[in-house]
């Protein structure tokens, strides 16, 4: 049920409505009242899967969620959208989020990332909605890249570690540039990493889990992964957008931090995965010969291939989330446990609709990086 | 030993040039559009015949990644973007891509080449914004307060990162302000000088500033490029501050700027606030130690001497040979 009143419904845009973050606010923004307009990228497949259960016929009395063709590329598209849709919030989700791709797609990277960012602050300005329109800018922990000091908070100085740490840096400092020359209301969120079942199936969790239960049916060899030390402060991408959320509903704009403080290896998410699926695995080697074997079977499940090792790792993030709290009284719900069973018991769903379809002499797709 | 010097038409780019040919370098030099690019400083310093000029669009990937395959230099010196900091405000999208776009584009393309080349990245104190009374070194984080800084920030990073990620010679000079008569009226130094001795000249025009309290750390250009080219004489490549070390008010400068010739500056400056950026820094101090102890370089000129340079090549006393 709308929370709000009609007559005082707010209007969000949404850029990245698409993606995981995009869709869970979407929802969420939905939810309490508002109308939402999302933006896509045009694209000859639909990729609408994430925010399916949210649409409508825009022609239905009462549609409150409208989607919109337009490019972070492309400023002449941002400054159309923000003038028709006059929006009291922006969420500024879209990006080309991925890190490993950002080393081969780095002026991409830059330019969706960050001129991506300034083309919408500058949009906000030359519509003069800058004393209007709240602006969220998704952040990230990745600016801490080679930490300063842990756990990261608000104040610890920022060292990135890959194009799109540097095009992120970029979009961070322009929009505390515009806070603090144009008065905008403009909030960043630095989130630390956050998944869910609807997670990029490239991201390492995602892939992860997506693995494991082909691997469990027998749809799938092996997992091949890089550097399974990694550490990684996890939380569910349904908590987060609400800090998103919460930071433009505050009387004045600030940066926040937002994790869940817990961290743990990518080997941990692999064996907790593995052993929800009851096929707990056992570790052999190091370095770049460590394989994980399925204990019952002696199968050897996991492989580390060096193809995924990065030009420059982030080898540990961990954040401190004190000051969200305290601020937005905002805290996850969500722990690692919950989120890792929830990954795996979707896409062990999906892969046993893969096999039925595969047993009843249907083609399903294995889907390549 | 051939250097590749981008922006060799602004001030730095052409003292670099002097110093490299007096050197015995092979210097060639990029200009947007070297056919119609302003010769003016490279000819006030002799070098006009002396550099060999491209046309090189710093944004445009292929644009870079041709002179580099032609130049194929042995050190780059990365100079060119849009360099003032009030223009930012007002072009913020073009400042983003000839600053860190054209790092970007210079990385990738001598990647792509796996030239062996040493890299001069011209990073700026505008990254530290504000330093209050705690000066910056090195190790002092980024709090850039305008488009220019953050871009600059952007570059600054991206150097970092091609260094650490594929272990390329690439360095990135923290530069303070440094000034010469080679400046255009455009930066705030040469407004001032320009109007002192016009003013004393005869001239009745009023000199309009915007805010005096402003502190800056302000240096000698042609020592400045001593520092550049020492970056890349290291056994390891390393960021630098480079500064006097002294920071002072815009109104001590304004100051010996009009008593140098002969005239008393309350007479004829006003501040107007109208002219104060929308996002300013109060105060930027510098620690430029590690430049002392490593390179072996330290600023000989400080404010009072950089103002009385200025004005002495203003009245055409002195060119812009000195230093």
């Amino acid at each position: 049920m709308p929370e709000e009143a009609a007559g005082a419904r707010k209007v969000a845009l949404v850029t990245g409505v698409t993606g995981q973050d995009g869709a869970y606010l979407a929802e969420l923004l939905l939810q309490k009242g508002y109308e939402v307009h999302g933006l896509r990228r045009r694209s000859s497949l639909f990729k609408t899967d994430r925010i399916d259960h949210l649409y409508r016929d825009p022609h239905s009395p009462g549609c409150r969620f409208f989607l919109h063709y337009g490019d972070l590329t492309d400023a002449t598209s941002l400054l159309r959208i923000v003038q028709q849709t006059q929006p009291d919030e922006i969420y500024n989700l879209a990006a080309q989020s991925h890190v490993a791709v950002s080393f081969e797609e780095p002026e991409y990277t830059a330019n969706a990332d960050g001129l991506g960012t300034l083309r919408i602050l500058e949009a906000i300005r030359i519509l003069g909605l800058a004393g209007r329109t709240r602006f969220y800018q998704a952040s990230t922990s990745e600016l801490y890249g080679l930490v300063k000091e842990t756990p990261q908070r608000e104040t610890t100085p920022f060292h990135p570690r890959s194009p799109y740490g540097v095009a992120k840096l970029y979009a961070y400092w322009i929009t505390v540039n515009y806070r603090e020359a144009y008065g905008m209301y403009a909030c960043n969120g630095i989130l630390f990493n956050h998944e869910s079942p609807v997670r990029g199936e490239t991201f390492v969790t995602r892939k992860i889990t997506r693995a494991l239960a082909r691997i469990r049916l027998g749809l799938q060899e092996r997992l091949y992964l890089g550097n399974l030390d990694a550490r990684r402060d996890w939380g569910h991408a349904k908590d987060f957008v609400e800090a998103q959320w919460l930071m433009l509903q505050q009387p004045a704009p600030d940066d926040y931090v937002v994790a869940t403080g817990q961290q743990h290896s990518v080997r941990e998410f692999v064996a907790l995965a593995a052993a929800e699926l009851g096929m707990p695995l056992e570790w052999q080697g190091s370095g770049a010969g460590e394989r994980g074997v399925d204990a019952a079977s002696g199968k050897c499940v996991v492989e580390v291939d060096p193809r995924y090792f990065r030009p420059a790792e982030v080898n540990t993030l961990l954040g401190d989330a004190a000051k969200a709290h305290a601020a937005l009284g905002w805290s996850p719900r969500i722990g690692f446990d919950a989120l890792v069973r929830e990954m795996v018991r979707e896409d062990l769903a999906q892969a046993e609709r893969d096999l039925q379809a595969h047993n009843s002499g249907y083609r399903y797709y294995s889907y390549h990086e | 030993m051939r250097a590749l010097i981008c922006g060799v038409t602004g001030q730095d780019g052409a003292y670099l040039s002097r110093l490299l040919i007096d050197r015995g370098y092979e210097v060639h030099g990029t200009s947007r559009d070297a056919a119609h690019a302003s010769l003016a400083r490279l000819e006030a310093l002799g070098v006009r015949d002396g550099v060999r000029l491209h046309s090189m669009a710093p944004g445009d990937f292929r644009s870079v990644l041709q002179v580099l395959a032609l130049v194929r230099p042995d050190e780059v010196y990365d100079l060119g973007g849009q360099s003032s900091v009030g223009l930012s405000f007002e072009q913020p999208i073009e400042t983003m891509e000839s600053i860190a776009g054209a790092t970007l584009n210079l990385m990738e393309a001598l990647r792509a080449l796996d030239l062996a080349c040493r890299t001069y990245n011209a990073c700026s104190s505008e990254c530290f914004g504000d330093t209050g009374d705690a000066p910056a070194d090195e190790r002092t984080a980024f709090r850039p307060r305008s488009p220019y800084g953050v871009a600059k920030a952007a570059a600054y990073w991206h150097v970092a990162n091609y260094r650490a990620s594929y272990g390329m010679f690439a360095c990135s000079g923290i530069l303070f302000n440094h000034e010469s008569p080679l400046r255009p009226e455009r930066f705030v130094t040469q407004k001032i000088v320009g109007a002192a001795c016009r003013i004393a000249g005869g001239s009745r025009e009023p000199l309009v500033l915007g805010n005096l309290d402003v502190s800056r750390d302000w240096g000698w250009a042609p020592e400045y490029v001593e520092a550049m080219w020492r970056m890349l004489r290291q056994p390891r490549p390393c960021d630098y501050v480079i500064a006097t070390g002294e920071t002072h008010p815009l109104r001590a400068f304004v100051e010996r700027a009009f008593a140098a010739v002969g005239l008393d500056w309350r007479e004829h400056v006003r501040s107007d606030p109208a002219l104060a950026r929308p996002s300013d820094i109060a105060v930027s101090r510098a620690d430029p130690s590690r430049a002392a102890a490593e390179l072996g370089w330290r600023a000989s000129m400080r404010m009072p001497q950089v103002v009385d340079a200025m004005v002495a090549a203003h009245r055409g006393a002195s060119p812009a040979r000195r230093g």
